[in-house]
């Protein structure tokens, strides 16, 4: 297999180039009151879903960027490459 | 040696240039353009070798590598297919597996003994009573095994690699491939052509038979060779095999050197936006008694054997075939002088007319819905039965050759390893591609096709799709080509004979593994129902052919036992390499890559003895003496120097740097002063700590900080993960390259540096934990640290890298009236250990979280805004009393410090022994370890097993830490 | 004695509409626990939901490498037992499981990791395991193939030495169990996909599956690495797993030149050599969670790579097959083995990465006893879920963690 990973910089490039930083599961939880349970589900525990997730990755050989994309874990093929605007967007909402 | 047939066109040997080589001991002469086999059977050699099981004799049966037959030791490298192994002047060849040799195997009574060894056989043998499977086992591992390879062998030879990308990558150099080619080069694109043969031509090369109007099919491949060879945007790999392809269009290979190449093979690895598979057809072998007995061989072995090598395959030929292509070589092996007893056809009818005219024409007996049974001679063929298809009829003919097929099976892995699918075809009995892997196509005979014209046609459309898939082309054009392929013959019926009319005891549906088609049965009778299972449990298409035999035919005799329809009839898995593939050639050049420092060369002069940290080579020791007595001392009581370059040096400065820095350290990083130092620690989420280092404030919003030598490659992308999220400003740039670090160290440390710097450095002026920025000789930028990691007076002089050598040299020669000397590493790590500062990953493992290893005054509980990482973990574990503590020990009665790694134990396991040593400085042993907590009180008796100690035990104290300058006076002064 | 006709694991039988228990996945570790409920504690209305055949994923794909060498006090005890019970299976299944026992060799190429394998077997001795610290040279003398030369990556101080180790033949495992577990009544339903589970006032009530659904009380995900997106899809349960795939490969047989299990850590790679001749080798995970299974350019290179360097003499043989299966990664490199807490009935035993194999017999006999008993035994405690909620990873391996996907 070869995987691909599409940067929003610098496009299409060969996944080794890139590390992988997890799935996607929203911003850095407000600290007081997290119960031990909530605090495992943010940092532990994953779907693992097979098929098509949302997920992080960093062009450590690269430009440098964390940015998520949709990637379909029984292909290694990416299904949808999310704009860094987007993500944007999705943060400031999350913040309100 | 046999008289090669000359003047043929097609060969590709050239009998003038002789070429010697030693068999077994003995030397004879090759020509120039053999492969190691043909230049064998031209010297008579007809077994090659023996099978793995049952020791049968084994020769030459098809061209390119589908079975082990002919693999032999050659120049001490082991299973080289001699088939398609270029004879080379000089070689050494053995035969492999044989106990005597290939011609009287001392093993060959194995043969007769298959009815003991039913499929699956050593499952249920050999382990009653116990005391007889390791015996069996040692015989076993003897007897298995093809080639030998010596443990000191050393490889001959140079490997190479190359990374390529290009628009379109097309496998196979057959019609089909070079007319995608040329479809594709035509559009400007640029193309990849891959051939596995050192020549272009493929199905076409080796045929005399007309092509159009009079040009012959050779002809034609020759022109087609030219076309291509003339579009300087093809760029052509022959001798070249194709050895996996992956998804995202990426192709792997290697390429067998000429002469005049700078390898002898190389790696390649393409990366194509498009690719075509065009690897045409192997032969689907014909299953009938003894039909691997040298002698026994398919249609294009044959044939090739002639009009490559010019030498005919045997004097008397019988043909059992199923193919056109079986009557096409009859009529072309007969005119070159071979005499053909019969032609047995499966195929009731279909032939072509013309080619059943030329059979007749030439009186060769033809027996259609014939097949060959069994092939007889102990040795080598002497006669074969055949017989009707319906058993009705058999009869029994002398020769010394069998030309046995039952049909052509297309070369598909290429396919299905890049996730395409196959779909068995009813009307051709073979597995043809169904679903192909995104932006890659099918072209030639691996669609069935058989037709020259077909084939190339299929070649153009292939070509044009690859091209509309790197953007350019027209779907006319596209709509078109696909006309011009329906309009052409489409692909020939193929037999659907899956075995001769035998019981198949000795019919081999798996040369490599010696599996009979009588296994597949005895698997099918124990429940072994899925081809993939049956593969397993009779290593069917295990062996090092890579499946080329039993590949087809296995899924095929499976669901005739089964009564299975069609659609459930399942290929089995191909596995890459598709080709085996030398671990040399793989391995390409040389990988072993360590970054250096700035002082690299002049330690190792100074007699530093280096080893590999990370990714850095560091001097660990200045002497042979691994305790670095001197080296400590010399630190302890004058001054020493350590080259701390690796240590990871980052600049963090932008409108939100302060507020990145409170995410990732557990301090409170506003409270950094100008001027000061503050030490600090990350943790993980999980609170656990993965780093410590200093941060200065260089200025407003812009800081300076270090991290130890293994995170330095990871910090920039831990700090953006950890704020990924927040969009905040700010900017981070990695300096661990770019500047040096020196350690001066030793209650001597100020004299020395005091003489190459105009600053005052007096404690008064540049104190403990202090910060100062300088320049040496008006020119040389130096950020100065006052630390204490070794626990004395010592400055840490961050450098620029091309200056590092000129500031050590400067302090060497100011150190010279105080003999100052250097220290490495492992000197570092005593001094450090009597200090009890800790190092990451030696104080503590993956579990260890801020708190146990006492570091717990660094973290500030009161910035939960910054939502610090590892804060709230540290939060929710801080009254936890059952983690493991860092404490300090000593030994009691004065003895001998226990080796790191020594477990704390009682009845249980209690903890282990970070650190220890024997401490110079304090004349007695002391130590760090990680204990239970309720062990790790102040007076704490600690019982320590170390590896090997059997009953002794040395027991130690728990004491207070540090242990050497407890106030920190030295560091200090 | 050879012409059983009998096929090993029974006929095919029809899906019953209810089972004392279910297990979902026909690898090892259900197989092995099928195999002592029935056998120890006679529980046999069993079966076994297999979604394509026994033996399928890890248990077919892994390169059958069974030792006893962990880090912690909590591993070593179950993975020795695993150990002393290869030959004991041996006997009871009367099959022949093909133990080597040819002993594994761990390289150390640094001090460092010499003070480690210390640890490691300082753990191993006070546990009544066999292991050795060895120099370089005596490792040289049990693998003559060794490149115990300054001039490597990684150059040779020394290895771990773990005698009773060795390799198993996996394979064997899986018909052996199979064979007898269907002998004591346990249906292998082979072909049949679990779909769904079905609960009420949180006990395990049912098992959906593509050839209908089956009433149960008790049920085993031990799907090895679909198991953590089983549990999720049918319960909601999330774990703390990263789901890799591993590869591994084999060269074409050679005569034997390999005696023992060679594997180093800083090279990735172990390579050992088969009773066919063989050199088996491998370790590699490309580290982002998929379930493709497929192998991968980079790898194979690197693998060869490694083996350039570490057993030179293995530059003249051909890479002959690659395969890949699936690892599922906890942030600890130790397994979840937890039941009758999340969901009353609801059992798993997961999160093996790569360690599937060489625990499954003694995983087996305790999954197998606490579901019988209801009751978990001590061995198994420390390997419950909620470790990871309380700070408390195991300890097995000593590397400072990342973050995802191993944390």
């Amino acid at each position: 297999m070869a995987l691909t990973i599409t940067c929003p910089i610098c496009g299409k490039r060969n996944g080794y180039e890139f590390r992988f930083g997890g799935e996607e599961k929203g911003p850095r939880p407000e600290e007081n009151g997290l119960t031990p349970e909530a605090w495992c589900d943010y940092v532990h525990l994953n779907k693992c879903v097979a098929g098509v997730q949302e997920e992080w990755w960093f062009h450590k050989d690269g430009c440098g960027l964390w940015f998520t994309i949709q990637r379909d874990t029984t292909t290694n093929l990416e299904a949808e490459t999310v704009s860094m605007s987007k993500l944007a967007t999705e943060n400031e909402e999350a913040e309100k | 040696m046999m008289n090669r047939l000359n003047h043929l066109p097609t060969l590709k040997i050239d009998t003038a240039q002789k070429i010697s080589y030693t068999y077994k001991g003995k030397s004879y002469y090759g020509v120039k353009g053999d492969t190691i086999a043909s230049a064998m059977f031209a010297n008579g050699v007809r077994i090659f070798g023996r099978s793995l099981k049952y020791h049968r004799p084994r020769g030459l049966y098809s061209l390119d590598g589908e079975c082990s037959n002919t693999c032999m030791q050659v120049d001490g490298i082991p299973n080289v297919r001699c088939e398609n192994t270029l004879l080379e002047s000089g070689m050494v060849i053995e035969e492999q597996n044989v106990k005597g040799s290939a011609e009287n195997d001392m093993m060959s009574f194995m043969d007769k003994l298959d009815w003991m060894m039913p499929a699956g056989f050593y499952y249920d043998v050999m382990h009653k009573p116990a005391k007889l499977w390791p015996v069996a086992m040692k015989q076993i591992r003897k007897a298995a095994g093809l080639g030998k390879i010596s443990p000191d062998f050393k490889m001959p030879g140079k490997y190479d690699e190359v990374f390529l990308n290009t628009d379109v990558c097309i496998i196979g150099g057959g019609p089909a491939g070079m007319m995608a080619a040329l479809s594709s080069a035509e559009k400007g694109l640029r193309v990849i052509l891959m051939e596995s043969r050192p020549w272009l031509g493929g199905f076409f090369e080796y045929r005399s038979a007309e092509y159009k109007d009079g040009q012959s099919l050779h002809d034609r491949a020759t022109e087609l060779a030219a076309l291509v060879r003339a579009q300087e945007n093809i760029r052509l790999f022959t001798h070249t095999a194709c050895v996996g392809t992956y998804n995202n269009n990426l192709v792997t290979g290697f390429q067998i050197g000429k002469k005049s190449d700078v390898f002898d093979q190389r790696y390649v690895e393409i990366r194509a936006k498009s690719v075509v598979a065009a690897a045409g057809c192997i032969e689907r072998p014909l299953l009938f008694d003894n039909n691997e007995r040298p002698g026994v061989m398919q249609i294009a072995c044959a044939l090739r054997m002639a009009k490559t090598y010019g030498q005919l395959p045997g004097n008397k030929a019988v043909f059992s075939i199923g193919h056109d292509l079986g009557l096409e070589a009859a009529i072309e092996l007969h005119d070159l002088g071979l005499t053909i007893e019969c032609v047995a056809d499966i195929r009731e009818d279909g032939q072509d007319a013309v080619l059943l005219k030329q059979i007749a024409q030439r009186k060769i007996p033809l027996l259609k819905g014939w097949v060959a049974a069994k092939a007889f001679g102990r040795k080598k063929v002497k006669k074969v039965r055949l017989s009707s298809i319906d058993k009705m009829m058999r009869k029994t003919l002398e020769c010394d050759l069998v030309v046995a097929s039952a049909g052509v099976t297309p070369v598909t892995g290429h396919i299905t390893v890049a996730l395409g699918t196959l779909k068995y075809d009813n009307h051709t009995g073979c597995f043809l591609p169904d679903q192909m892997p995104e932006n890659m196509f099918a072209a030639g005979r691996v669609l069935g096709l058989n037709d020259a014209m077909s084939i190339e046609a299929s070649g153009t459309l292939a070509g044009l799709k690859a091209s509309a898939a790197c953007g350019l082309g027209s779907l006319e054009e596209i709509e078109k080509a696909a006309k011009i392929v329906e309009m052409l013959p489409g692909p020939v019926r193929g037999t659907k004979l899956v075995t001769a009319p035998v019981k198949g005891r000795k019919s081999f549906i798996c040369f490599d593994e010696d599996a009979t088609i009588k296994n597949i049965k005895q698997a099918l009778a124990k429940g072994f129902d899925v081809p993939e299972l049956i593969k397993r449990f009779t290593a069917t298409g295990l062996g090092p052919g890579q499946g080329g035999i039993p590949g087809h035919n296995l899924p095929l005799y499976v669901a005739k036992c089964q009564t299975l329809p069609d659609v459930s009839i399942r290929p089995t898995n191909v596995r890459p390499p598709l080709v085996p593939t030398l671990i040399s050639t793989y391995a390409g050049t040389n990988h072993t890559m360590f970054k250096t420092t700035a002082m690299d060369e002049m330690q190792r002069k100074d007699g530093g003895i280096f080893r590999n940290i990370g990714v850095w080579q560091r001097a660990r020791y200045f002497s042979e003496d691994y305790a670095c007595k001197k080296e400590i001392e010399n630190v302890r009581n004058n001054v020493g120097m350590l080259d701390g370059s690796t240590l990871g040096k980052f600049r963090l400065h932008g409108p939100d740097a302060l507020k990145a820095l409170q995410r990732v350290y557990v301090s409170d990083m506003s409270k950094v002063k100008e001027g000061r130092i503050k030490y600090s620690a990350m943790c993980n989420d999980d609170g656990c700590v993965i780093d410590d280092g200093v941060v200065v404030k260089l200025g407003e919003n812009d800081y300076y900080f270090t991290t130890s030598t293994g995170r330095a490659g990871q910090t920039i992308e831990w700090i953006r993960y950890h704020t990924r999220y927040d969009r905040w400003d700010f900017s981070l740039v990695n300096l661990t390259d770019s500047m040096g670090v020196i350690n001066l160290s030793g209650p001597n440390a100020r004299k020395v540096l005091e003489k190459i710097v105009d600053i005052d450095i007096s404690n008064e002026a540049f104190g403990f934990s202090d910060y100062r920025e300088f320049k040496i000789a008006d020119t040389i930028p130096v950020r100065a640290m006052r630390l204490g990691f070794v626990g004395e007076l010592s400055y840490e002089l961050h450098v620029p890298a091309s200056y590092m050598q000129s500031v050590w040299l400067m302090l060497k020669e100011a150190g010279k009236p105080f003999n100052i000397q250097n220290f490495g590493v492992e000197a570092q790590n005593v001094l450090r250990m009597e200090k009890c500062h800790i190092i990451l990953g030696q104080e503590s493992e993956q579990r260890t979280n801020l708190l146990d290893v006492g570091l717990g005054f660094l973290w500030n509980r009161s910035k939960s805004e910054a939502k610090t990482v590892g804060a709230v973990a540290l939060a929710q574990a801080e009254h936890d009393q059952t983690r493991l503590k860092l404490v300090g020990f000593k030994t009691e009665n004065n003895s001998r410090a226990p080796r790191d790694g020594a477990l704390i134990v009682d009845q249980k396991v209690r903890g282990y022994v970070c650190t220890a040593r024997d401490s110079f400085a304090l004349n007695e042993a002391v130590g760090m370890a990680l204990v239970d907590a309720d062990l790790s009180k102040i007076g704490t008796r600690l019982e320590i097993y170390e590896d090997e100690c059997g009953d002794d035990r040395i027991y130690g104290t728990v004491v207070k830490m540090p242990f050497y300058d407890p106030e920190g006076k030295r560091m200090k002064m | 004695m050879f012409s059983k006709k009998k096929p090993m694991w029974g006929k095919k039988t029809p899906l019953k509409s209810s089972y004392d228990v279910v297990l979902i996945g026909g690898g090892l570790h259900s197989l092995a626990t099928a195999y002592y409920l029935a056998k120890e504690h006679g529980i046999t209305d069993i079966a076994i939901i297999e979604k394509n055949y026994i033996g399928f994923g890890g248990a077919g794909r892994n390169t059958a490498i069974v030792r006893a060498n962990q880090r912690t006090q909590y591993n070593v005890p179950l993975y020795k037992e695993a150990l002393d019970l290869w030959p004991v299976l041996t006997k009871d299944l009367d099959y022949n499981l093909m133990f080597n026992n040819c002993g594994n060799l761990n390289l150390m190429h640094s001090e460092a990791a010499m003070k480690a394998a210390r640890m490691t077997i300082a753990t191993a001795q006070f546990h009544g395991v066999e292991s050795h610290l060895i120099d370089a040279k005596e490792a040289k003398e049990l693998v003559p193939a060794l490149n115990i030369s300054d001039d490597i990556t990684f150059p040779i101080h020394g290895a771990m030495f773990h005698p009773p180790g060795g390799v198993v033949r996996h394979d064997a495992v899986v018909w052996g169990l199979a064979r007898a577990a269907a002998e004591m009544g346990v249906q292998i339903h082979q072909q049949t996909e679990a779909l769904d589970i079905g609960t009420r006032n949180g006990k395990v009530t049912s098992v959906t599956t593509s050839r209908g659904t089956i009433n149960t009380k008790q049920v085993l995900i031990s799907a090895g690495g679909y198991s953590a997106a089983l549990i999720y899809d049918m319960l909601g349960i999330k774990l703390p797993i990263s789901v890799l795939t591993i590869q591994a490969m084999v060269t074409q047989p050679l005569k034997p030149v390999l005696d023992h299990v060679v594997s180093s850590g800083a090279y990735h790679c172990y390579a050992n050599q088969t009773l066919k001749g063989e050199i088996a080798t491998g370790a590699h995970m490309d580290p982002w969670p998929n379930y493709t299974t497929l192998n991968t350019a980079h790898y194979i290179k690197h693998q060869a790579e490694a083996l350039s360097e570490f057993l030179p003499c293995l530059r003249g043989v051909r890479f002959m097959r690659i395969w890949g299966g699936l690892a599922d990664m906890t942030p600890d490199m130790a397994p979840i083995m937890d039941g009758d807490e999340q969901v009353e009935g609801f059992y798993m035993d997961c999160g093996w990465g790569y360690f599937g194999f060489k625990s499954c017999s003694a995983v087996g006999k305790y999954m197998a006893e606490f579901m019988a008993t209801k009751k978990c035994p001590d061995i198994l405690k420390p390997f419950a879920l909620k470790r990871y909620e309380e700070h408390k990873l195991m300890g097995e391996t000593a590397a400072l963690v990342n973050y995802s996907p191993d944390n």
